[in-house]
């Protein structure tokens, strides 16, 4: 499908690419270039000088969020092994059989060269550990500023505000600081830097989230399966004289917000369905990675991959994924609710480093982990665990110098990494931190840092290093 | 103070023109915008109704109506294995262990049941205070929960909020049921899923409110908090000791197997019965039945200032518009304050009954992007369509509302969504809006316009399938302006704007003469299509 008429035929503002319904030019702070370069061919001198801030680099790469919702329970994902160190987890956690937390030594899936087991349900990802493609980020989470328990303890220092809360501390993950004053994600202000491109740089096969959207692009929301067209105007609809009427009603301003937004999100979807139609309705060689695998996050992972297989006909050259699993809130029953999701989760990720490996762009993809918070340690009555902070998180690729990233937190209820009772870490590493060295690895300058995690100088010292 | 004194003259005023207005009739636009916010649509004869009334009177009629109800659905065992054993018939799961028939059931009422009023309140409710079929799978057990709200929905806050924290489907929900008091042998908490939730999205919420619902703010800018951490474990031992009813002839113990037929039920031996600390100071002393220590903290909860604020300004973003004015929300808190506190018809009135409702105050940013649910809804009330439930709640589902089934207990979008390209703005329904759903959208307004209706499922019973005739339109064609401005008058209640009249004249004319449905199909296609049909406003 060509792009319809009406918006080939827009002739662009100023030199600036389209904007959106002419009303975003007024405020050139919240303005998105929904529209992409493909839209307005007058808007290449602009594409150009917007380049000069870009991302560096001129190789494909894609990064890709795996949002746990609900708060996964780091504490079993990834368990010591060593006599001592179990012993302290297996005394905290409490014994299974009389509503406790513990793991049995038996059924973790060790990693090589440490003295950690994976759960046993991510044994799959133990050989991406073996190649040295697997790293583990220990004890991340969400900061104000660095932050002693005492300081804590005392009020003495910024919290993050509404620590514990399901959906403040999804959004802090995904903005990528806490406190900040910012609507938009961290990927999206990534997207930002790069300005316009033909379809957006930021994908979600999960819906929306605060994650996708910039100050001045707006991520997309694809189907993690089938067409992604619109229907009621025929096959094609670019030949049926109605589209022509309802593109050029889109392009109408309109003075209400919602009316604008409304008409703003179709507009997208239309820009985006030529080029993106086609790469998630044709098969690709990588459907066989999936094979057996029918939930929600195998079929989402199968769609980005699919996009990264067509990633030449489509022309942008730095992606960011998002894609989610939840029901990680698990309050009760939790050694078998997190052995079920595990048991999605860990097949997934193996499936899609394999599929993404099989298009000759291992080192060219880095997926990662992300959560509301961690669990605590104790278990609650139900044989479930409350809402905690600290956590522990995966990154993989093939660009990845595997191995073991932050300290674990000493495993005692009370003890010097919880700042109450019951278990809640306090963060080691910030999550802008663990932001900052993926986002470096995607091609963002150093310059540009401080404009996607405007927090991050208060957190010295070097980032994680996990690209070596 | 002085502000207040001030402003007394002005609120007054206010007030009466707010009470010339409710009791005025209206003309035939007012009441299509009317019945938008104060049922699931106008149809002509609803409008017909209400234009014989007035605002006022329609909502104390509404008040006395109760013609929706989920009744009839039968217990059915946890066990989905004994439930529906082998060689049941292939749909035994999805009739008994899914909420599908309850959810058809809800779009039936909804499109036929005079009752529109109380049903509309109950789903914003439904909204608020969130149970959800993803979870609890006996259309049993979610239609005893849903019917809380058509029961409660014209009765008082605080009953709300006690008949939703003793049912087994919350409690099964957020893990109220079987709540032991912590154990030291064990080294086990009592849980505290539903003592923060109760707090964080039922009632107060996260940060301390002014009476127009904006927040307070500490010396420096930074929001107060409601309540810390020790609060939260404060409520969660409070709500220690409860478990499901037994099943009948059954003895009761501490732990019985689920059921969600009647309310929870206590047993003094788990709960835990230290002194809690509370909300706004409130303490219950150590000793306490698990029953009166449920009252208190319900009372501590629905004492708080911010009850009316927090839940007054959702309802009002689940009626009328998405960003309501600060003398708007201050104004239905001041309903809710009002002694006796909570009651749920002055807060309703008060909502809809506004100046704000009828006469936004600011045009451009008032409003919102129906929720899917009420779009499909909607439409097939005005155009007089008929439905058994069974494909609109799959398309609404396809959009990201199953209804009563949202993926977790924070809605299908969270009230505070920021609107897209206007993040000072906020936009709670645009949480489930993007290029994915707009193509679905496109796909089910092209199916229910489309020319062969939708067929019956023919593996439910009863089944009718969904269908909106176009017949009586045909005749409309032969002036396509004429057409334009019937669609204007059903559809948008006289406020199409002249460039759409225009494009759907041209959309009319797009089609072949001799194919007058085909006409009347493109230009209400066309129509309902239009952004600024599918934002309220």
């Amino acid at each position: 499908m060509k792009p319809p008429s009406s918006l080939r035929s827009r002739p662009a503002q100023g030199g600036a690419p389209y904007l959106r319904n002419g009303r975003a030019a007024l405020t050139s702070n919240r303005r998105r270039f929904l529209l992409g370069a493909a839209a307005a061919a007058g808007s290449l001198g602009f594409l150009g000088s917007a380049r000069a801030a870009g991302l560096a680099g001129s190789d494909y790469r894609a990064l890709v969020c795996v949002f746990l919702y609900g708060g996964n329970d780091g504490n079993n994902l990834v368990v010591p092994t060593d006599s001592a160190g179990y012993a302290a987890y297996a005394a905290a956690r409490g014994n299974a059989a009389a509503g406790g937390l513990a793991l049995q030594p038996s059924t973790l899936a060790p990693l090589a060269g440490t003295n950690l087991g994976l759960h046993g349900a991510l044994a799959p990802l133990a050989s991406i550990w073996n190649q040295g493609q697997l790293a583990l980020q220990l004890n991340v989470g969400t900061l104000a500023q660095p932050l002693t328990k005492a300081a804590y303890l005392a009020g003495a220092a910024a919290r993050p505000p509404n620590l514990f809360s399901h959906i403040d501390q999804q959004t802090q993950w995904q903005q990528g600081g806490s406190g900040l004053a910012l609507p938009s994600g961290w990927a999206g202000r990534v997207a930002d830097l790069e300005g316009p491109t033909a379809i957006p740089a930021v994908i979600s096969a999960a819906g929306n989230a605060v994650f996708i959207n910039g100050a001045t692009t707006a991520g997309l929301a694809v189907p993690a399966h089938g067409a992604f067209t619109i229907k009621g105007f025929g096959p094609t609809p670019s030949s049926n004289p109605l589209y022509g009427l309802y593109t050029r009603l889109l392009g109408t301003p309109d003075p209400n917000v919602e009316v604008t937004a409304a008409a703003a999100v179709m507009q997208q979807a239309l820009q985006a369905s030529a080029l993106l139609d086609p790469a998630l309705t044709t098969a690709s060689g990588t459907a066989g990675y999936f094979a057996g695998q029918n939930n929600s996050l195998a079929q989402q992972l199968q769609a980005v991959a699919k996009v990264i297989a067509a990633r030449s006909a489509i022309g942008v050259k730095r992606q960011i994924f998002f894609v989610s699993l939840g029901g990680f809130d698990t309050h009760t029953d939790q050694l078998h609710r997190q052995d079920l999701l595990f048991g999605q989760l860990g097949p997934a990720l193996k499936s899609f480093h394999d599929a993404v490996e099989s298009l000759g762009v291992g080192p060219q993809v880095t997926t990662y982990t992300a959560s509301d918070f961690a669990r605590t340690l104790q278990p609650a009555s139900g044989g479930g665990s409350d809402h905690a902070w600290g956590n522990h998180h995966l990154v993989l690729g093939g660009a990845v110098r595997g191995g073991l990233y932050g300290t674990l937190p000493q495993l005692a209820l009370g003890g010097p990494d919880d700042v109450t009772r019951e278990g809640r870490w306090l963060p080691t590493t910030a999550v802008e931190q663990m932001g900052a060295a993926l986002a470096t690895w995607f091609g963002v300058g150093a310059a540009d840092l401080a404009s996607v995690f405007p927090n991050l100088g208060r957190f010295p010292g070097p980032n994680p290093a996990y690209f070596g | 103070m002085k502000s207040r004194s001030r402003r007394w003259p002005i609120l007054a005023l206010c007030a009466l023109a707010a009470a010339g207005a409710a009791q005025a009739a209206m003309t035939e636009s007012e009441a299509r915008r009317f019945l938008d916010e104060a049922s699931f649509g106008p149809t002509d004869a609803t409008v017909a109704a209400a234009m014989a009334s007035s605002r006022a009177d329609w909502l104390a009629q509404q008040f006395t109506r109760a013609d929706s109800d989920y009744a009839g659905y039968t217990y059915v065992n946890p066990n989905p294995k004994l439930g529906c054993p082998a060689g049941s018939a292939p749909t035994c799961r999805r009739d008994n262990y899914s909420i599908f028939p309850l959810q058809r059931q809800f779009f039936e009422n909804a499109l036929g049941n005079p009752d529109q009023l109380r049903q509309r309140v109950a789903l914003a409710l439904s909204e608020i205070l969130v149970a959800s079929g993803r979870q609890i799978h006996q259309p049993y057990a979610m239609a005893n929960y849903e019917r809380i709200f058509l029961a409660d929905a014209f009765t008082n806050f605080r009953r709300i909020l006690r008949d939703v924290t003793l049912s087994p489907v919350m409690g099964d929900y957020l893990n109220m049921a079987n709540n032991a008091k912590g154990n030291p042998a064990r080294g086990t908490t009592a849980n505290e899923n539903y003592g923060r939730e109760v707090l964080q999205l039922f009632s107060v919420g996260l940060v301390m409110l002014n009476p127009d619902g904006s927040a307070q703010r500490d010396s420096q800018g930074l929001p107060v908090p409601t309540y810390s951490q020790d609060i939260v474990e404060g409520y969660s031992r409070a709500f220690t000791g409860w478990t499901y009813p037994p099943r009948p002839g059954a003895t009761a113990h501490f732990g019985d197997p689920v059921d969600f037929e009647s309310p929870m039920i206590a047993f003094a031996a788990q709960h835990d019965e230290a002194a809690k600390t509370l909300l706004g100071g409130v303490t219950l002393p150590a000793g306490q039945t698990p029953a009166a220590d449920l009252e208190g903290a319900l009372d501590s909860i629905f004492n708080h200032p911010n009850v009316g604020p927090f839940i007054g300004r959702q309802l009002i973003q689940q009626l009328v518009t998405s960003n309501p004015s600060p003398a708007y929300v201050a104004r239905v808190t001041a309903a809710f304050d009002a002694a006796p506190r909570g009651d749920m018809k002055r807060v309703i009135r008060a909502i809809l009954l506004d100046p704000e409702a009828s006469a936004p105050a600011a045009p451009s940013t008032y409003g919102k992007l129906r929720e899917p649910v009420v779009q499909l809804v909607r439409l097939f009330r005005a155009l007089g369509g008929r439905s058994d439930g069974v494909w609109l709640l799959r398309q609404a589902a396809a959009l990201g509302e199953p209804v009563f089934s949202p993926a977790t207990v924070f809605n299908f979008y969270p009230p505070d969504y920021a609107l897209p390209d206007d993040p000072g703005l906020l936009g709670p329904t645009f949480g489930v809006y993007n290029a994915s759903t707009a193509f679905v959208l496109s796909g089910a307004l092209a199916m229910a316009l489309g020319p062969n209706g939708i067929a019956a499922d023919p593996t439910v019973a009863g089944a009718s399938g969904s269908r909106i005739d176009l017949g009586p339109w045909q005749g409309l064609v032969a002036d396509p302006a004429g057409l334009a401005a019937q669609i204007n008058r059903v559809l948008f209640a006289g406020a199409m704007s002249p460039a759409l009249q225009s494009t759907v004249a041209a959309a009319a004319q797009s089609q072949p003469a001799a194919k007058p449905l085909a006409r009347v199909r493109a230009a209400l296609f066309v129509a309902a299509m239009a952004p600024e049909y599918l934002v309220e406003h």
